[in-house]
């Protein structure tokens, strides 16, 4: 049995159970039709069933390993993630300023439910880095907005969270990872985090840590800083996928 | 680190120091990561870097729900499509495959019922978080906010629990890795744990989700039983359990604000999920009236599955004491 993205059932959810009308109705979601949201659903379907779902077994099997200090992904995994970035799929509710579509949630999380039954262990990949595309659409400088976001939104470069350390999980306050002030307007980050998902790997070119740190002499619970580190991964991305390789 | 053109540039001071073994989710990496004087910039406001974490952390909870959910639906796919064509014993209704059997019937029924109720509410979560982006309308981001710790928390229980009827529909094959139902199970067991526990969540919406008094409950609750309302000439049997459900729930959210807040945790994980429960067969009942083909769907989840609720609203209104008045040693046994 081949797993199937369940579209038609998105697609009734979305027209007669949930009201998705009213979102297409404001100006700002004016470009969710009805023909958009068809085209959506069958496209991340078809993605989902022929790329993504003959990569999960191959996952489970051949984990991620870490070779000399760089992270080999599983069989298949780059392929499928350069086919999920070439779609645009990471950017299905970014900002269009910066190269997203600029499409309701709603759809964003039809087609999360029908990639993650397709293929778990690849779709977090996706699903980080749009949480970082958001935190920097709310929070970031124009500046690093414009340096980062294109390429966050390309899947060039992709985005993880930095948040657990060994002492703070659940309790993310309680988090020692220090940013002490460069007197340039950067911080120097020290400090270990742990169950970072996707924090390296042979696939894409650059990966961006966001993570909250504590400010060096002031510790106060919930007060950390929210810090963008620019990871630079050495030239073996080429081998992975030589057009987009950057460094 | 981007050199002056945006290209990566000089490798900056972190990597990666090893990677776990895990239960499930193998093919992605979960590192272990060092930053020794890494080179941060500063995102939003010192000081304030948690509430901008918090942005993230918001929309990737709703995400995580989404993915219990299409976890849910691959683990029930794999199921269905074994229940036909496995052959055991002569079945009722002379259909050759186990799924003739009515117990695995109800265990499917039950799955797709499930499936179906977390993934509206994803949806009506989703819905809400898009009005409130386009409108700016505070109603529709208290919505937003109330809806996404139960789209967490019970789509990804959601997602465990079809994995696990998966493995049950498969029989002993189902404790055999290659049939592939097994890595649902160990795959799907990470969502309840990861973005805030479903404890956490269930927290967050007995708390920080209640702070206003119920408001945001009540009008949802107010929606439910207007649409039970809208049911009741073509589905009376169903409007009817729909309609007197929600009257519990509003019950118990009355209860729920009347209690202290560590009481109220200790019952806000059934309180959740009977939650989930009323909001669920709500959408179902939706969906019964749109489409008379899924008003047998609509039929399991309302007969089957939402009855649950009244004992879960019961389990909810305890208060801590009883748990507390078992000692560390008594619960060691």
């Amino acid at each position: 049995m081949t797993y199937r993205a369940a579209a038609a059932d998105h697609r009734f959810i979305l027209d007669h159970v949930v009201d998705f009308a009213q979102v297409a109705a404001t100006d700002r979601f004016a470009d969710a039709t009805a023909d958009t949201v068809a085209a959506i659903l069958t496209e991340a379907a078809r993605l989902c069933d022929d790329v993504m779902a003959p990569l999960n077994r191959g996952g489970d099997q051949t984990p991620a390993r870490l070779e000399n200090g760089v992270v080999r992904s599983s069989p298949g995994f780059a392929e499928g993630y350069r086919a999920i970035a070439d779609g645009g799929w990471i950017g299905l509710s970014a900002s269009p300023e910066f190269g997203g579509m600029g499409l309701p949630m709603a759809l964003n999380t039809a087609v999360t439910d029908m990639m993650s039954g397709a293929c778990l262990s690849l779709q977090l990949k996706p699903l980080l880095t749009q949480g970082q595309i958001e935190a920097l659409e709310h929070h970031a400088s124009d500046a690093l907005k414009a340096l980062y976001l294109p390429k966050l939104i390309s899947g060039e470069w992709s985005g993880t969270m930095n948040l657990t350390e060994p002492q703070a999980g659940s309790d993310v306050g309680a988090l020692r990872t220090k940013a002490a002030p460069k007197g340039d307007g950067t911080f120097a980050v020290t400090g270990q985090k742990i169950f970072i998902t996707w924090g390296d790997c042979d696939i894409t070119a650059n990966h961006l840590p966001s993570g909250a740190g504590a400010a060096a002499r002031r510790r106060a619970r919930h007060a950390g800083h929210l810090a963008l580190h620019g990871a630079e991964v050495p030239c073996r991305t080429r081998r992975a996928i030589p057009a987009r390789a950057t460094s | 680190m981007p050199d002056a053109a945006g290209n990566p540039g000089a490798r900056n001071k972190l990597k990666v120091v090893s990677l776990e073994h895990k239960l499930g989710i193998h093919g992605s990496p979960t590192c272990v990561m060092q930053f020794d004087g890494a080179t941060g910039w500063l995102v939003g406001e010192p000081h304030k870097g948690m509430a901008a974490m918090f942005t993230m952390m918001n929309n990737a909870r709703l995400g995580v729900g989404a993915q219990g959910v299409g976890l849910a639906e691959a683990a029930l796919q794999k199921a269905v499509a074994f229940a036909v064509d496995r052959v055991q014993g002569v079945t009722a209704e002379g259909v050759p495959g186990i799924i003739g059997h009515a117990e695995v019937r109800r265990m499917l029924a039950e799955a797709r019922a499930e499936v179906f109720a977390a993934r509206a509410i994803a949806a009506a979560c989703a819905v809400a978080i898009d009005m409130a982006n386009a409108t700016g309308d505070a109603g529709w981001e208290a919505r937003a906010a109330l809806l996404t710790p139960i789209a967490k928390a019970y789509g990804t229980d959601t997602g465990c629990k079809v994995a696990d009827i998966g493995v049950q529909v498969h029989g002993g094959m189902g404790f055999i890795e290659e049939t592939g139902a097994a890595q649902y199970l160990r795959d799907a067991r990470i969502t309840t744990i990861y973005e805030g526990t479903n404890g956490i969540q269930a927290m967050d919406l007995v708390g920080r989700k209640l702070a206003d008094g119920g408001e945001a409950a009540f009008r949802l609750i107010g929606e439910i039983e207007t649409g039970a309302k809208a049911a009741r000439d073509t589905l009376p049997d169903l409007a009817e359990e729909v309609w007197s459900a929600a009257e519990s729930l509003r019950e118990a959210t009355e209860a729920m604000l009347a209690q202290a807040m560590n009481d109220r945790f200790a019952g806000a994980v059934p309180y959740l999920r009977a939650f989930a429960l009323v909001l669920g067969a709500g959408l179902h009942l939706k969906a019964a009236l749109a489409d008379p083909a899924r008003a047998a769907l609509a039929r399991v989840m309302i007969r089957r599955l939402l009855p649950d609720h009244a004992a879960l609203i019961a389990r909810s209104r305890d208060g801590a004491g009883d748990l507390y008045a078992l000692s560390p040693e008594v619960l060691a046994g």
